[in-house]
């Protein structure tokens, strides 16, 4: 019996020392006395320093944990219990979030650096004014592929992809809404389309991709493309840009007949606790300063016009992923199809799933 | 114990190769000047120096550990008693009516268990963070605590109760004095099983952290997105040193405490 207490007397005295060892370190990375803003954001999406930089600046505390999916993030706000102050989900997500009315409207007039985003990325139809969201990165659909891997075919379009020398060599993305707005796109349609007729006409022509598909996977695209096990992805630019950072052979293109164009966006979910915290944690993101250096250590394209300014030319003008003018006419934002139609999409990508293991 | 024979140790090797390779692969990449797990590039403890720089990363590993030691320990003083009392009840029925209730907690998916300790907690209105991780996994781990006990208390005999009691021990001395210290084998198994239950819990964890409180299981997970960073090597690398060390220690202690106990030859 004594050897119990003792060794429960240690380990409650262990635990202490170790809480004791957490406030520490949780006091000397931050500053102290302006409150505390949570923060949710994807995994490493953010650069470490610029957290350390606002909280220096503002005396906020910043709490940081990270998702992996905007589903995951939409549970845990919408179930309560949490006081995310601002959080980073996509743009599907947040016109769900706002019919669920899991968002509190962000007061533009605090957000002085707004006038830094390139108009074109405001105002867009998941979320018309601005009312709840502000761009954080956005990016295209395209396609990543290993020159070195293939002899010479180029991805000018996306009927490149159907090229019969591709046969096992092509992984796509587990994602209704990429796969069949590939295919929509194939044929010139828009991907936001509803017509039951293109979608049947792109389902059909999706099955005749069947001999050339190696995989249809979720994040390990980007392991594998590394790797060099596969040759061709159909893939988001970011998932792109964080390939070709390990594997310099591989490029990147967005086909000419259009693709989509999505956006991570700062919200502040409705269960927030320091409002003020909130929009002065936006505001500082969209600082030019600021964004240049996230943008450079996330990689992925900045809606910062101000932020391009200084950043390294070579960065803004590839146009694998800061697209021409021309190239951006043609691409679309998903828009919210309502839950029937969504269903039409799975159903469908799922009909082409059951073609391929035939 | 007879001697393995040869065919009987290559098995037992090659079973092991299987079993570690995955592990040291990972730490032998965690040296990588590259970056990737693909090739390796050079020596480096540049990842090392990463996971100590990242203070938040630290907040979570300690974080973990605390949960882990403070669930550990409040499930196996709950566990044991509740391992007590289902040896005491009279009623064969319902005592295995308690026995499968119990187990039916260890049987049933730990998705299931988070989703409703979820849903509990918003109803309750306990905020997601540390108490939340702390209360599921005291949760989770009791059912454990009990079946690790339970074995130790079923072979116990009766007549050790009867002889305390003929010589005048009161319910307390008989709980303190015979069965805990009869039972205590049992008691550190289960604190250590609940330990590395609590340890290496992902689902359950998963939906109760919030509010910038994270364990590392969940942490890594979250990773996924931008791909998983050398640094989480290095950081395994160091929890695998670590609890190699526990192990080692923990055997030590057995043995020398054993020695103490009933050294050779004595009786008492």
């Amino acid at each position: 019996m004594k050897s119990i207490i003792r060794a429960s007397l240690a380990i409650i005295a262990i635990s202490m020392i170790l809480m004791y060892v957490v406030s520490l370190l949780e006091d000397t990375s931050s500053a102290g006395d302006g409150g505390t803003i949570n923060v949710y954001n994807w995994g490493e999406y953010i650069d470490p320093e610029l957290v350390s930089q606002f909280e220096e600046e503002t005396g906020i505390t910043v709490v940081y944990e990270t998702f992996d999916s905007n589903e995951a993030m939409m549970t845990k706000v919408e179930q309560g219990g949490t006081t995310y102050d601002v959080a980073m989900p996509s743009e599907y997500a947040i016109e769900k979030m706002k019919e669920a009315d899991l968002l509190h409207p962000i007061n533009l007039n605090k957000i002085t650096n707004l006038e830094n985003i390139d108009p074109y990325f405001l105002d867009l139809p998941f979320d018309p004014g601005n009312e709840y969201s502000i761009p954080y990165f956005w990016g295209t659909v395209g396609i990543a592929y290993n020159p070195s891997l293939l002899d010479g075919q180029t991805f000018e379009s996306w009927d490149d992809l159907w090229d019969p020398t591709l046969e096992q060599e092509v992984i796509l993305v587990d994602s209704a809404r990429e796969v069949i707005g590939m295919g929509l796109n194939s044929l010139g349609y828009s991907l936001n389309s509803t017509d039951m007729g293109e979608l049947r006409e792109a389902t059909d022509k999706l099955k005749t991709l069947g001999p050339n598909v190696k995989a249809i996977i979720g994040d390990e695209i980007v392991e594998m493309m590394r790797r060099e096990e596969a040759a061709v992805a159909l893939t988001w630019s970011g998932q792109a840009a964080d390939m070709m950072w390990i594997n310099e052979n591989i490029d990147y293109s967005v086909p000419e007949e259009g693709s989509n164009l999505w956006f991570d966006n700062m919200i502040i979910p409705k269960t927030a606790d320091n409002i003020d915290g909130a929009h002065e944690f936006i505001n500082f993101m969209l600082d030019a300063e600021v964004a240049a250096q996230n943008a450079d250590y996330v990689g992925y394209s900045t809606p910062n016009q101000a932020a391009m300014e200084l950043m390294d030319p070579e960065v803004i003008g590839d146009e694998r992923f800061y697209p021409t003018e021309e190239m951006r006419e043609r691409l679309e934002v998903y828009e919210n199809l309502g839950l029937e139609m969504l269903g039409v999409y799975n159903e469908l990508f799922l009909e082409f799933k059951m073609d391929m293991e035939k | 114990m007879e001697k393995l024979s040869k065919t009987a140790r290559i098995y037992l090797a090659i079973v092991f190769i299987i079993l570690y390779a995955p592990i040291f692969y990972l730490i032998f990449y965690s040296f990588n000047s590259g970056g990737t797990m693909s090739s390796f590039e050079g020596f480096t403890l540049e990842h090392y120096a990463a996971v100590f720089n990242d203070t938040r990363l630290i907040v979570i590993v300690l974080n973990t550990v605390i949960v882990a030691l403070l669930s550990a320990l409040i499930s196996t003083a709950i566990g044991v008693l509740g391992a007590i009392g289902i040896v005491f009840i009279r009623n064969r029925k319902m005592r295995n009516a308690v026995l499968s209730l119990n187990t039916i907690l260890i049987v049933s998916p730990d998705v299931i268990i988070g989703a409703s300790f979820l849903i509990l907690f918003t109803l309750v209105g306990i905020k997601l963070g540390f108490a939340s991780v702390l209360i599921s996994h005291i949760a989770f781990s009791i059912p454990i605590v009990v079946i690790m006990v339970l074995p130790k208390l079923m072979e116990m005999s009766d007549s050790l109760i009867d002889a305390a009691t003929d010589l005048g021990a009161s319910k307390r001395d008989i709980l303190t004095r015979v069965i805990i210290p009869y039972i205590k084998p049992g008691i550190f198994a289960g604190f250590f099983l609940a330990l590395t239950y609590s340890l290496d819990d992902f689902a359950v964890t998963f939906f109760v952290t919030g509010n910038g409180f994270a364990t590392l299981s969940v942490e890594i997970y979250s990773m996924a997105r931008a791909g998983i960073t050398l640094t989480i090597n290095a950081l395994s690398a160091l929890i695998f040193l670590v609890t190699l060390g526990l192990v080692l220690g923990y055997y030590f202690f057995n043995n020398r405490t054993r020695l103490t106990v009933r050294p050779p030859g004595g009786g008492n």
